[in-house]
């Protein structure tokens, strides 16, 4: 037990931790991504113009399942390998580790195709794709070799940039019919319910937590700065979709696969107009850490369970993503594997309160046994 | 793996080095008077002693004045006697042939009691041709001081020392350069810098293997931490001024005779972009002039590929009036954007190469001519418009913003693959682009610092000296990118002290 300890100790060097605040960037930039271009359309389906209420619950949802990773990780010993191994033993707790690897390696993937469908929709219908990821993972690669430190500034950077792009809510808003809005909640709560399933699929990335939180600095101290980013997130998301309703009529919106690229349509300056090729561009920058800190995660698993070379399997995941993601295309796939992560990522999201329980138990008998 | 390749080649030649310097007194002299500036002759009279030292490097009137008139008076028995009776100061004894060898080559003069004697006493004499301090000519400033650095590390470090009188301004110096032997000042303020930095700098500059070291910008690319980066990572300055806020600031500096140039670090992104004229202003207009600067920048990179992108694939992006004058203008061109856009950049930059390699005279007026005639002529001939070559004028212009010269460089190159990117991927290849920069910078260091900082770390504090400069009543501590000893700069709560209406 001794030595196993010794070759999972999670010392982590002083000068590869981050600040807490940090966490506040980590989350927030992993949580918007491509989702946030397209999200209202579903949620509609379900809802209608109730769907507001969905994205609250949501969000309360969100709060309550970031409380339990952090009860999770507070006495875990370090990270989620850490804690399946103490709970699961080493093979059940490893193979479900790398469930968790795959998980985030799904999440890139979706990331990824859906990135360049809308650059093929919006911009280039001709784009020679496996060009474009060769590109594009290689740039990952250059970054993500970085290390985390190098992720977290690209998730930093990532958030300034964007922010930018949230003042064109303001275009819409001149434009729409702030009645729209009205009347309130005319829906089941069942049907409310399953918006709100519906919107916790383009929350998901706070559970990246569970593996970078030995690289926080003061863990504790993050607590706060990632509700906020919870929050952040549950506030860009209710204005995104509540400037959507404004702008789109309920109807229309059903037919509208991307809402928020078309709202950017109709931003006009004197010198520009058609912002949406700016707001594609720029929306490199926002999932630019999803696909980092994905393949991060999903590498640092591996490298934790066998104590290989994080570089080498690094390289490995790029060129397993190369190839889907090259020949990959049509919007039945593409809606199939967003289909695919948005559950993978709410039963994950789920299996996090089985875990603490699984955990508080495991945690009581062995304190029994040890007393 | 190079870095071993490169010490295991360095250790063989040591060893050959050091077999080679194991030669006697005789041997050197011997191997000197191949030169016909070496002057060695036997003194007549009852000393029998040897002088020797080199005439073109050596002052005669040293040795006319203080040395010849005490040898020829008087009778010694020993070296240490002369020693004693010559006035000169700093005189020593020794047998060392390296010690020997080293100072001679410098212009001391050098005094056998016999020919045969080992032990020989070693006269400073040297004589230095140095140029006169004069104005600085790179980084020009209307207000405030206009001394630049010279050639001569000692004239270098008394203007330093001048503006900074203080016992902690701590000067250590090195030889670098296995042929050259250039000495190479590090010089920081004990009890400010982080010891750290001090360290780490010794170290790498202990660890340069090379035969030469002409100028201090052989330092700044051999000690980089990146040396593939396009970015300079240490900041290049020839102002004595600039150098000596830097080291109060806890910075280290480092200077190398025969260089009229200081190089200080750690360094960020942000302070090369930052102009001594900035701290000589209200600060204000200093950051007004900030923010002109950094979005000069940013034009100057950006705007060819962003008219390459937005005329090659997303010309929907014009508004309809604006169209027509860009059509207008472009109506008889040949070339795609991307095309029009090379020539006329690289245009550019041959007028700037050959500006820079004539005298300023001629170079002005090859500025003047190629600029206007070329231009114009490119544009009656009708191959390129007229917008772009407002654009590239515009982005040229932008561009000689910059105050530290080797950032200006760097901006110059790196606009070039953006143009690709935006011919690959319209505003998503710039966009990409970007990108990749904005990641190198995050993963720059600059001596172990990041030098992406205040904005990577995000640090608040820092911030008040970057993009904007706050006045100095706010700038109460030194930047926490240098983590030093002392942090504060002042008093803050008096500096800051609020009075109430006629107190």
């Amino acid at each position: 037990m001794n030595k196993l300890n010794n070759t999972n100790s999670l010392d982590i060097p002083e000068n590869y931790l981050v600040t807490p605040m940090y966490v506040f960037f980590l989350i927030h930039s992993m949580q918007i991504g491509v989702g946030i271009l397209g999200f209202e359309k579903y949620l509609v389906e379900k809802a209608g113009y109730d769907a507001w209420i969905s994205i609250l619950i949501a969000g309360v949802f969100l709060h309550l399942i970031l409380w339990m990773i952090y009860r999770l990780l507070q006495n875990g010993g370090g990270d989620i390998v850490q804690i399946h191994k103490n709970v699961f033993g080493k093979y059940i707790g490893g193979f479900l580790s790398l469930v968790f690897s795959l998980y985030f390696l799904l999440l890139t993937f979706t990331v990824i195709i859906t990135f360049i469908e809308v650059i093929k929709v919006w911009v280039f219908p001709s784009l020679q794709v496996w060009i474009f990821v060769f590109v594009l993972l290689s740039l990952v690669y250059y970054l993500v070799s970085g290390g985390f430190r190098v992720i977290t500034g690209v998730c930093l950077i990532s958030v300034f940039i964007g922010l930018p792009l949230l003042l064109l809510k303001y275009f819409p808003v001149q434009a729409g019919h702030s009645l729209n809005v009205y009347p309130v909640i005319s829906h089941s709560v069942t049907d409310i319910l399953a918006a709100t399933k519906q919107s916790i699929l383009s929350f998901i990335g706070l559970e990246f937590l569970l593996i970078y939180y030995p690289f926080i600095k003061n863990p504790a101290k993050s607590k706060k700065w990632a509700h906020f980013a919870v929050f952040y997130t549950t506030m860009i998301y209710l204005i995104s979709l509540i400037v959507t309703f404004v702008y789109f009529s309920e109807e229309q919106l059903k037919q509208v696969l991307w809402g928020t690229i078309s709202a950017w349509k109709i931003v006009e300056f004197p010198f520009i107009e058609r912002f949406e090729y700016v707001g594609i561009a720029m929306w490199l920058y926002v999932i630019l850490p999803n696909i980092c800190l994905g393949l991060w995660g999903a590498t640092r698993i591996p490298k934790r369970l066998f104590n290989i070379k994080q570089k080498y399997v690094l390289i490995a995941f790029i060129l397993v993503l190369f190839f889907p993601a090259a020949i990959l295309e049509g919007r039945p796939v593409i809606d199939a594997v967003n289909n695919l992560s948005g559950q993978a990522g709410f039963y994950v999201l789920l299996y996090i309160p089985v875990l603490l329980v699984l955990k508080t138990i495991s945690d009581k008998v062995r304190k029994k046994r040890e007393g | 793996m190079w870095k071993w390749k490169r010490k295991e080649k360095s250790s063989t030649e040591q060893t050959q080095q050091k077999s080679k310097q194991k030669k006697s007194l005789t041997e050197f002299i011997q191997s000197l008077q191949n030169s016909e500036d070496f002057v060695c002759y036997s003194l007549g009279g009852e000393n029998e002693c040897t002088i020797s030292y080199i005439k073109t490097m050596s002052d005669s009137k040293i040795l006319n004045r203080s040395v010849l008139p005490i040898l020829n008076d008087g009778i010694f028995q020993s070296i240490e006697e002369i020693k004693q009776n010559i006035p000169v100061e700093n005189m020593t004894v020794t047998e060392d042939i390296d010690l020997i060898q080293e100072k001679v080559m410098f212009g001391y003069i050098m005094i056998q009691l016999s020919n045969s004697a080992k032990e020989v006493l070693l006269i400073p004499a040297v004589s230095l041709e140095a140029r006169q301090v004069s104005i600085p000519e790179v980084e020009f400033s209307v207000v405030g001081p206009k001394e630049a650095f010279v050639e001569t590390l000692n004239t270098n470090i008394n203007l330093i020392r001048k503006r900074l009188p203080l016992p902690q301004l701590t000067i250590k110096e090195l030889t670098i350069g296995k042929v050259t032997k250039t000495r190479v000042a590090v010089i920081f303020v004990d009890g400010v810098v982080d010891p750290k930095n001090v360290e780490t700098v010794t170290q790498r500059l202990e660890d340069i293997e090379f035969d030469q070291l002409i100028d201090s910008s052989f330092i700044s690319q051999i000690l980089a931490d990146n040396s593939n980066s396009p970015f300079p990572q240490f900041l290049d300055t020839e102002r004595p001024d600039r150098v000596v806020s830097n080291l109060i600031e806890g910075k280290v500096a480092i200077m190398a005779d025969g260089a009229p140039h200081a190089l200080t670090c750690p360094t960020t992104v942000v302070e090369l972009f930052g102009a001594s004229d900035d701290y000589f202003v209200p600060w204000h207009l200093a950051t007004v002039f900030r923010l002109i600067r950094l979005f000069a920048v940013i034009f100057s990179v950006l705007s060819t590929p962003l008219y390459v992108a937005v005329l090659t694939y997303h010309h929907e992006m014009i508004p309809g009036e604006l169209m027509a004058t860009i059509v207008s203008s472009r109506a008889d061109i040949p070339f795609p954007p991307i095309l029009e856009v090379i020539v006329l950049e690289l245009t550019i930059e041959l007028l700037r190469e050959a500006g820079a390699r004539l005298p300023t005279k001629i170079g002005q007026t090859i500025g003047i001519v190629g600029g206007i005639v070329i231009g114009t002529a490119a544009v009656d001939a009708g191959l390129t418009s007229n917008v772009l070559l407002i654009i590239v004028a515009l982005s040229a212009l932008a561009s000689f913003t910059t105050p530290i010269y080797q950032i200006g460089n760097t901006i110059r190159l790196i606009r070039f693959p953006f143009i690709i990117g935006a011919q690959m991927w319209g505003l998503i290849g710039v966009s990409m682009c970007m990108v990749f920069f904005i990641g190198h910078l995050v993963k720059l260091q600059s001596i172990g610092r990041p030098f992406f900082e205040p904005i990577y770390p995000l640090r608040v504090h820092d911030l008040k000296d970057s993009f904007v400069r706050l006045p100095f009543s706010k700038q109460t501590e030194r930047p926490t990118l240098m983590r030093t000893k002392d942090s504060q700069r002042m008093d803050a709560s008096r500096a800051n002290a609020k009075r109430d209406i006629d107190e």
